[in-house]
Parts: C-alpha cells; structure tokens; sequence
C-alpha cells in the first residue's frame, strides 16, 4: 500500500519555504514527507530547477508528490524539474494552483488522511477559485 | 415509512456535541486534527458550528478551517454510515480534551 | 558540424553574453528585477567551462548539453526558456542541419518550445519577440533561395527590428507585466539577450562566407 502523498515547497525566498514547511510539520505533524527549496544559487531570491529537482528526489513517492509554488518563475521551473525526473515518475508529480502557505498546509492535511494525490491536489486548489 | 424496514435499521447515525474550550477558539491546528479524525471513519461526518450554521463535510480541511466557533462555544456533529457513533464519540472526545493542545 | 566551427559559434554567443551583462543588468533593472545580466553571464560561463567537451559533440549533443547547462545555471525565468530552445533544436537536429531549410526547421521546433514553456507568444515583449521575427526571416529567405550572405543579413536584421519594436510595447509576462503601462519605452532584456546571440550566431556564419 503506497503511502501518504509527499508535499514539496518552492519558494522565491528561502525562508519562506522552510517557514512553509515548518507550519505544515506544526499543524499536521510527521506522517506526511514534506521538502521545501527557495532561492537562487547566490542565496538571493529566486528558484532554481536544480534545486527543485533534488527537494522531489529527497521526498518522492509513487503515492505522489504535490508541489506548492509561489510566483510565475517558481512554476515555470517546477516543470521543467518534473520534466528532468525519470519519465516513470513524472505522471506523479504535479503542481497545485493554490497560494503557496495555504495550499501547504491544506494538501498536507489532506494527504495525512491518506488520500489520493488528485484529491490533495483538488484540495489545495480549493483557495484558488 | 415502515419503521421495520431493514435499510433504515442498517443505517446507523448519530450526533454529538461538545463545547469549545480553547480561548482562542478552533484555530487552524485544532480544525487540522478534527479533519484528519474525521477520515480515519468511514462514515460520512458533518460538523457545524453555531445552531444556525450550515453543516459542513468533517473531512474538508477547507470548510473546516473555516468554521468559527469561539471559546464557550457547542461544536455539533452528525455522521452517517457503518461507525457512525464511533466516528462522533472520537470527535466530541477530541473537543472536549481541547484537541491534546 | 566542424569542432572548429562548433568553437567558433560558441565563443561568440559566450562573448556577447559576457560583454553585455551589464547592459542586460541595466534594462532589466528597468523593468525586471535586476538579475538578467548576471543571471545569463552565469549560464554561459557555465557553457564556456565545459568548451572543449560541447564543441567535440555532434551538434544535438552539443545543444543538449548547452541547454542543460543554461536550465540549471542561468536562474530566473530566462534559464528554462533558453535551455528548451537549445535542448528542444538539440532533439530534432542530431547533426548540422545541411541547409537553410533544415536550419529553419530547427529553429522552428526552438521556438515553439519557448512558446511552450513560457505560456507565451509573440506581441508579449519577450524574447520571442527576436525570435519570431527572425525564424520568420530565415524561412522566407530559405524559401526564396537567397544567397547565404543575403539570408544572414536578413536574419540579423529581423532581430534587430523585432527588439527594437519590444520597446513600445506593454509587458504581459513575467515580471514587467507588474510594471503595466510603465513597460512601455524600454527594451525587453530577454529580447536584447536573444538579439545579441543571434547577431553572435550570424557574425560567425558570415565570416565563414
């Protein structure tokens, strides 16, 4: 039995997907993988793919993976990530349309009840009409 | 409605409260951990907050997190299915030790 | 495709990028964040750096390797499109193109990988908007049979134009499309760093007659 969907934080700011992430552990506690990246290289702000492909590797799953992401750039880099995974992997991966702290804590939530990765995602996309 | 029916014997419900004992109310973790107990049952669960709120599914971290019930408040809930009334003791229990915060 | 020539296009593109980061700086700084310049100096010193390795390869290979480097390095917005222009041309071009034609074959399956990436077009005061002009150009003059020096000149000319024209338009992408109306009367950085490469790209072929 596969386990619970892992969450991924992608944030401009590196503090930002550490707080994320140290919010969803606060409030929905161990059972749910979470990883988090945020900066450029020069530890400025900004994302970079390299960055989002290691925080996937470090949390994957065949349950799934859902990914959080704040603005334009962060997506864009995000699948160009999902696109450098191995091709087995990348149809469980997805990218949540949500606000990035919100959205977090709501796919968390929901993944922690063992739901399936298009139910975590439909959750988090809940804040986003 | 024949009372003797076998469907409506088979369809365990039941309804609980408790009161809200947290001074800030439910808050966001608190609405995260009646969600994830709510899932763990498989009967369908609904929860509201005042008495003249709409109820809403236990088990959306979204309408849950946005129920607002303060300190002093009653939190009901009814559910329906096969553990239904395990599925409400667990909960009024959960409100009533203030979510082990 | 010669190591040589590989060599030589290489080191163009590597120093147009390096001596115009701060100009790339300086118009994004207009309208973007700041960081275009360093951001492509980054990725093209990361080409550079592995010069004698890409410049052996066939060409996909070698493009492949460059979009890769650029995808990983570069940073900010810039780095996904740049690198699915050159991985996507490395995929459908194993080895050099053998005439116009095929070269603007390349170029087209470059470009619609931007467009893809980039949830963009052009008329949106990107890069595409160099892009597009010239992969234009180039197919025309492959279809009219141009000569190589005629075709050359006009590629760079499309470029220049279609930068040009980025400066009155009104961001709708990225982060100038923040700025609205205040886009407007500034070149687009990514449009610049496309122009510059393609000028690269042209100089190079030109020279060689």
């Amino acid at each position: 039995m596969p386990g619970h969907v892992a969450i991924v934080i992608v944030s401009h700011s590196a503090l930002v997907a550490e707080g994320a992430a140290d919010m969803v552990r606060e409030m929905v506690g161990d059972e749910v993988r979470v990883a988090f990246c945020g900066g450029n290289p020069e530890g400025g702000l900004g994302t970079n793919v390299a960055a989002i492909k290691a925080a996937i590797e470090r949390v994957y799953t065949p349950a799934g993976v859902a990914l959080l992401v704040d603005l334009g750039g962060a997506e864009t880099n995000s699948e160009m990530a999902i696109e450098l995974l191995p091709e087995a992997w990348q149809a469980q991966v997805v990218i949540c349309n949500a606000p990035i702290v919100e959205g977090a804590v709501m796919a968390a939530t929901e993944a922690a009840g063992g739901s399936a990765l298009a139910v975590v995602q439909a959750t988090a996309e809940e804040l986003s009409p | 409605m024949d009372i003797a029916s076998p469907d409506l014997l088979k369809a365990e419900r039941a309804t609980g409260d408790a009161i809200v004992r947290d001074p800030t109310g439910l808050h966001a973790r608190p609405a995260v951990k009646l969600t994830k107990l709510a899932k763990q049952f498989e009967a369908e669960v609904r929860v509201r907050a005042g008495a003249g709120d709409d109820w809403v599914n236990a088990k959306s971290p979204n309408r849950v997190m946005k129920l607002k019930a303060r300190q002093g408040e009653t939190v009901a809930f009814e559910a329906e299915g096969r553990d239904a009334a395990d599925a409400v003791r667990a909960l009024v229990a959960l409100v009533e030790r203030n979510f082990d915060e | 495709m010669s190591p040589e020539r590989a060599a030589r296009l290489l080191d163009a593109a590597v120093a147009a990028i390096r001596e115009h980061a701060d100009e790339l700086t300086a118009l994004d700084q207009a309208i973007g964040d700041g960081d275009h310049g360093l951001n492509m100096r980054r990725g093209f010193d990361a080409i550079a750096a592995t010069r004698e390795e890409v410049i052996a390869l066939p060409l996909g290979q070698a493009l492949q390797k460059a979009g890769m480097a650029l995808v990983m390095k570069v940073g900010g917005a810039s780095g996904p499109l740049y690198g699915s222009l050159l991985m996507s041309m490395g995929k459908v071009a194993a080895e050099a193109p053998a005439d116009p034609q095929g070269l603007t074959a390349m170029l087209a399956e470059g470009v619609e990988a931007v467009k893809r990436r980039g949830k963009s077009d052009a008329g949106e005061k990107t890069m595409l908007d160099v892009l597009v002009p010239a992969l234009g150009a180039l197919r025309a003059g492959a279809a009219d049979d141009l000569s190589a020096d005629e075709l050359i000149a006009r590629v760079r000319a499309a470029a220049d134009d279609g930068l040009a024209r980025t400066r009155d338009m009104k961001a709708t992408k990225g982060r100038a499309s923040y700025l609205g109306e205040r886009s407007i009367g500034h070149l687009d950085p990514g449009a610049r760093s496309s122009a510059l490469l393609i000028t690269a790209v042209c100089g190079v072929l030109a020279e060689e007659g």
